[in-house]
């Protein structure tokens, strides 16, 4: 029997639970990627809607609204293909012990690999469909949303093979990214463990995202040379995503530099365990807090966009008072887009991290470090680059921006007023979601025996 | 000897079954002591009990302090942890380690959650090191060390801080039998010449031999304890020449 095969008879056994403790615990597991997939279906399926009704429009001023949707789609778009992974990680991780009794009962680690696929993937597609139900349930209400002067009504609508295409893309992305999460862990009969080797993050990364920025930054600057129309949106929806893809691969190094300086420094107990979380795996470390980085990089656009519509809104004319007003309601739906994402994140990488390191965690009481010592390692760990990643995240959005804007637009209050607004609900959303890490550390430690053979 | 852990009717319950059955158990300072017995028969839950990681159902265990005796039963999760660190030591089958630390960060992390300060602590953690045969090796996280090597870590982290009582479950049985004699020796050696106490889970027989004394355990009862005998002198001889030189004890 292939071990495609076999997983797909035992997957469906596995996944079978009996007995009310055994229904929560399935429950609360699942709950969190469903959620996550569910929130990202339902946000894509409402930036492709939204994008829609602007494309559908073919007068004179539509490839200004065009040009700004492109943006906020791409703003939107990369962040929230991260989040998809993370929810796909997290769906792999949360079955680990199952997933090592199989190993010991003489499953090959092939069986395991299609077995985590394949369940990644029906949580998925279970979040998938009711983010599309979300997303038909939200539509009547984002038809009300006026964009010149109308509400857009039912244009907002995308079609049955659309979202069905939207669904599936979601599921393919958590069977990809479940079979890539693997690579990271070894699925062992003792249990399952992350791999001895620190995750690199070489400074070849801080290079080239360098070198994307300042492209970025220069074709930004050419921007009225490219000629057509359609050739501008596009090298200017390019640029900024990856600028995006460019601060994905730069932050683990980021961080990693400066966990490096925080080891050397390191005094406390939390200090040293903080600097080597980080150290450990800075792509992951990446993950709890890239999320903040993505909305400070779209808190700038929000800023400048505020602030355009400020320049435009004392002189207006009836269509430019329209776009002002478009781009006001255009910038918040991106930014609370944004927020959701963000909070969704925070919250997925947390559970996915504790899970991670629950061994650490069980081994770490079992020597007496007090809880309180393990919840500021890890409030640490996570809170510590915050402000960082940000900052360099706005710098970035900033100097993509200032050959558009000018300086003096970028340096208008409301600019400022809106990336501090946006670092202060990022930082508020991740420490809530460390906060609820903090609750599932006790859960971890009432079952010790669960994890305590993930170790080393 | 001088009692200094004991156990009064240890009860304790797990669904469907009892781990421990009124056990009445006394460790002296400075014995070592294997506790063996077939699976199930509770040795494990009484090696937790009596290190405060598990609570028990009904029964009492005191811990002899130089100041007064002191009641784990009666003391709280954090009274708890803090015992854990200060008085007691771990070596387990699987090290129950840190991987994303060095060998020389692991073991001096049991010092640092004392409060003493990083380079004293790496400095003490390095010399245990060293005396365990891992010199040059301190830096080395512990994916790069070998099972034997790993476990030699968490016998020095057992004992840097200068617990009283170390405690191992099952700390060669994931060893092959060259490398598990090689770690029992180096356990026995560090412990007696220290003068901790040890108490050992085991199912391994040639473990059980080399302890002072044998306790088992079946249903949840103590069936046989061979009592408490002296070290050989060999034995001791050998322990005082490996360890004393390094180490003011």
């Amino acid at each position: 029997m292939s071990s495609l095969s076999l997983a797909l008879r035992l997957t469906p056994y596995l996944a079978r639970s009996s007995g009310s403790s055994l229904r929560e615990t399935a429950l609360r597991d699942a709950g969190l990627p469903i959620l996550a997939f569910g929130t990202v279906t339902a946000l894509l399926l409402t930036v492709a809607g939204g994008s829609q009704v602007f494309w559908s429009w073919t007068d004179g001023i539509a490839g200004t609204y065009q040009a700004l949707a492109v943006v906020a789609m791409v703003l939107l778009i990369i962040p929230l293909l991260t989040l998809g992974a993370s929810a796909a990680r997290l769906a792999a991780r949360r079955r680990d012990d199952r997933l090592a009794s199989l190993r010991l009962l003489g499953a090959n680690s092939a069986t395991v690999v299609w077995m985590t696929v394949i369940e990644s993937t029906a949580l998925a597609a279970v979040g998938a469909v009711a983010g599309a139900g979300l997303y038909a349930c939200a539509a009547p209400f984002l038809g009300l949303i006026q964009f010149r002067g109308q509400a857009i009504g039912g244009h907002a609508w995308l079609s049955v093979p659309s979202i069905l295409g939207c669904v599936l893309a979601v599921c393919v992305l958590a069977a990809a990214s479940a079979a890539l999460g693997l690579r990271k862990v070894v699925v062992t009969p003792l249990g399952v463990r992350t791999r001895q080797t620190a995750d690199g993050a070489h400074w070849v990364r801080g290079l080239i995202a360098a070198v994307v920025v300042v492209t970025g930054v220069v074709a930004m600057g050419m921007l009225s040379s490219f000629g057509a129309f359609i050739v501008i949106i596009a090298v200017m929806g390019g640029c900024f995503g990856l600028a995006l893809l460019a601060l994905n691969l730069m932050g683990p190094w980021i961080l990693r530099l400066r966990a490096s300086s925080q080891l050397k420094r390191a005094k406390g107990p939390e200090q040293l365990l903080a600097a080597r979380t980080v150290l450990e795996s800075p792509k992951e470390s990446w993950r709890q807090v890239g999320g903040v980085a993505m909305t400070s990089f779209v808190g700038v656009f929000v800023g400048v966009g505020m602030a355009v519509a400020d320049t435009m809104g004392g002189s207006a004319g009836d269509e430019t008072a329209l776009l002002v007003r478009d781009i006001n309601t255009g910038v918040m739906i991106t930014l609370l887009g944004s927020f959701l994402m963000v909070a969704c994140s925070a919250g997925v990488n947390q559970a996915a991290a504790v899970l991670d390191r629950a061994s650490t965690l069980v081994a770490l009481d079992r020597v007496g470090m007090p809880r309180k010592l393990m919840v500021a390692a890890r409030v640490k760990a996570v809170m510590s680059p915050l402000f960082l990643v940000a900052g360099i995240s706005a710098a970035a959005a900033a100097l993509l921006v200032l050959p558009l804007t000018g300086a003096v637009l970028l340096t208008q209050p409301v600019v400022f007023l809106t990336i501090g607004g946006v670092f202060a609900a990022g930082f508020l959303l991740v420490r809530l979601a460390v906060a609820a890490g903090t609750a599932q550390i006790g859960q971890v430690l009432a079952r010790p025996e669960r994890y305590a053979s993930m170790d080393s | 000897m001088n009692a200094i852990l004991h156990a009064q009717q240890l009860t304790k319950h797990y669904p469907g079954s009892i781990a421990l059955d009124h056990v009445d158990f006394t460790a002296n300072a400075g014995e070592s002591i294997a506790i063996i017995g077939p699976s199930g028969s509770g040795k494990t839950t009484l090696l937790h009990c009596l290190a405060g990681i598990l609570r028990a159902d009904a029964g009492s265990i005191t811990l002899s302090t130089p100041s007064a005796p002191l009641r784990l039963d009666s003391l709280g999760d954090a009274a708890l942890s803090r015992l854990r660190r200060e008085e007691f030591g771990f070596v387990f089958q699987q090290g129950m380690l840190l991987p994303e630390l060095t060998a020389v960060e692991n073991v001096a992390l049991a010092l640092m959650l004392n409060g003493t300060d990083r380079p004293t602590s790496e400095s003490r953690a390095a010399e245990w090191l060293a005396a365990l045969g891992l010199a040059g090796m301190e830096q080395r996280r512990l994916g790069e060390l070998s099972g034997g090597q790993v476990q030699r870590v968490a016998i020095a982290r057992a004992q840097v801080t200068g617990a009283r009582v170390v405690f191992a479950d099952e700390p060669t049985g994931a060893l092959d039998s060259a490398t598990s004699a090689e770690v029992l020796d180096v356990l026995l050696h560090s412990v007696a010449a220290n003068g901790r106490t040890l108490l050992v889970v085991t199912h391994d027989p040639n473990v059980a031999a080399r302890c002072q004394r044998v306790v088992e355990l079946r249903d949840g009862r103590i069936v046989a304890d061979s009592g408490s005998t002296v070290a050989s002198p060999v034995q001791a001889a050998h322990a005082t020449t490996n360890f004393k030189g390094a180490f003011n004890v």
